[in-house]
């Protein structure tokens, strides 16, 4: 489902259905996601559809750029260093794109949303939460509901430290789409409590294709990279 | 012949001031004020990724207002306003205007320490002398605030200084709770778990804090459990519209139901029922 479109065309797959119709000379954008529908009528003449997973925190309504995934407890010991994998939901962006701007339609996901507070209520964030376990290897997701995340923890302060989430700022996050959807990011403790994270511009394996990014298609500009986790990290 | 600088230097009659003296004070003031807007407008689009839209307005009028003022002071020459005398008369002028104006000035030294010291801005939902809406405007004098009934409501900045402001937005977080009765022989065990997985599916119930769901008094008509939930301040209006009726059809689904107010009468004596004769039939 995932690609680049021209014209009309349909995608089915479970319980999810985008397609492109000419309806009375109009085009015509369609999806169905469960129970839920969404329509518009595009007015183009050499528009081309992209679907590719976005950034997860859009959903239902967007109110946050902060990522949560929370994790079974992880001991790391003073200067060590290890990848391994999380999963991460998975969000449906539609993009109409033109020869001179590209615009989002739709944002969509067959999964439920749940989101939590990191930090205290006056001075914390409101961020999407997600519950994974952690992998030592790529594990098998559904496609269209969960991504793999390659996490790279390291431990730059001088005592073990114990890990259960990591909060990332979604405007950094790089989504790579092929046989799954991946992300690389990093987390760097640097204190018992505080963590910096952050994510990689490159796929957990080669030959994946690069999605758009929402922040991008929305021109919105970047002003800080990463985030500096200082609400605890477990 | 139409004499251009014949009729530029006609007096007007009024302090030497000529047509064409008069025609250049307004060209001043019109090229200030264009500059004003396009310097603010840049301003404004500079600064839109930079700075909150509270302060971002606040220097866009600054800069705006400061250039109208240099254009009008610029200006003022061509009127024969000599500036080195409005200095001298301005002193005394400015005592006079001072004691005059002491309402204006206290509003809007309240105005800058509002928008220093920040309690409010522009969005936020907040409650200030009885006047319970979302802030639309923080001007140098006054706060404009829309209420939740769409009604424009200005307060003067000195009153809103001064006066108690409950900000509902400025945390990130707030908690709002519901009172649910259950009948007594209902399991309230069963309803506390009914209600929590309720909140569970809502995306905007938080996580953390979790919600909190207890027996929290034995009341006249039942048992009435508390339910506090934490939501983000700026959604926590549609969770609690929309959690609470869930939880109450989910716990009739499961057979709980709400209790009617009633109360339990004892006589002393033994009540006997009169058994009447069934009325004729006709």
């Amino acid at each position: 489902m995932f690609g680049r479109y021209k014209g009309t065309f349909r995608r089915e797959s479970g319980e999810i259905l985008v397609e492109v119709e000419e309806d009375d000379g109009l085009l015509t954008y369609r999806r169905r996601c469960g129970g839920d529908k969404f329509e518009r009528i595009l007015v183009a003449t050499m528009a081309e559809v992209i679907i590719n997973p976005v950034e997860p925190v859009n959903l239902p309504k967007d109110i946050t750029n902060f990522l949560m995934i929370e994790f079974p407890p992880v001991m790391i010991e003073p200067g060590a260093s290890r990848t391994v994998y999380l999963k991460f939901p998975v969000e449906f962006g539609v993009f109409v794109e033109s020869a001179r701007d590209i615009e989002v339609v739709d944002i969509f996901a067959p999964t439920t949303q749940k989101y939590t507070l990191y930090g205290t209520p006056n001075r914390g964030l409101i961020a999407r939460w997600y519950g994974s376990e952690v992998y030592a290897e790529i594990p098998e997701v559904d496609l269209y509901r969960e991504g793999v995340m390659e996490f790279t923890i390291t431990n730059t302060y001088r005592e073990w430290v114990e890990v259960s989430r990591a909060v990332f700022r979604s405007v950094d996050m790089k989504i790579y789409y092929g046989d799954f959807v991946a992300s690389t990011a990093t987390m760097r403790v640097v204190g018992p409590n505080i963590a910096e994270t952050d994510f990689i511009d490159a796929p957990p394996r080669p030959g994946m294709v690069k999605s758009i990014e929402l922040y991008t298609a929305r021109k919105i500009s970047a002003l800080s990279r990463g985030y500096l986790m200082e609400w605890g990290l477990s | 012949m139409f004499n251009l600088t014949a009729v530029m230097e006609t007096p007007l009659g009024v302090a030497g001031i000529t047509i064409g003296s008069l025609l250049f004070f307004t060209l001043i003031l019109v090229i200030g004020v264009l500059i004003a807007r396009i310097v603010s407008i840049n301003v404004r689009r500079a600064l839109s990724e930079r700075l909150p839209a509270n302060e971002r307005e606040l220097f866009t009028k600054l800069v705006y207002y400061g250039i109208v003022i240099l254009a009008f002071l610029a200006a003022l020459p061509q009127l024969s306003v000599d500036l080195s005398g409005l200095l001298v008369a301005g002193g005394i002028a400015g005592i006079v205007i001072g004691f005059a104006s002491q309402s204006v000035i206290s509003n809007l030294i309240s105005g800058l320490f509002l928008m220093f010291e920040r309690p409010i801005r522009i969005g936020d939902n907040i409650n200030v002398s009885d006047v319970t809406g979302s802030v639309e405007d923080i001007r140098v004098l006054s706060t404009v605030i829309k209420t939740f009934d769409g009604i424009y409501i200005r307060i003067p900045n000195e009153k809103v200084f001064t006066s108690n402001i409950t900000n509902y937005v400025h945390n990130v977080a707030r908690r709002f709770a519901y009172l649910i009765s259950i009948r007594y022989q209902d399991d309230a065990d069963l309803a506390i778990r009914i209600a929590k997985e309720v909140i569970e599916t809502h995306p905007f119930a938080l996580r953390n804090p979790s919600p909190s769901v207890f027996v929290d008094n034995l009341g006249d008509d039942g048992v009435n459990l508390t339910v506090y939930i934490w939501a983000p301040a700026r959604n926590w209006w549609e969770v609690r519209t929309d959690l609470l009726w869930k939880i109450k059809k989910a716990l009739e689904e499961n057979g709980i139901e709400i209790p009617f107010p009633q109360r339990t009468v004892w006589f002393p004596e033994r009540l006997e029922v009169e058994q009447r004769p069934a009325v004729e039939e006709k």
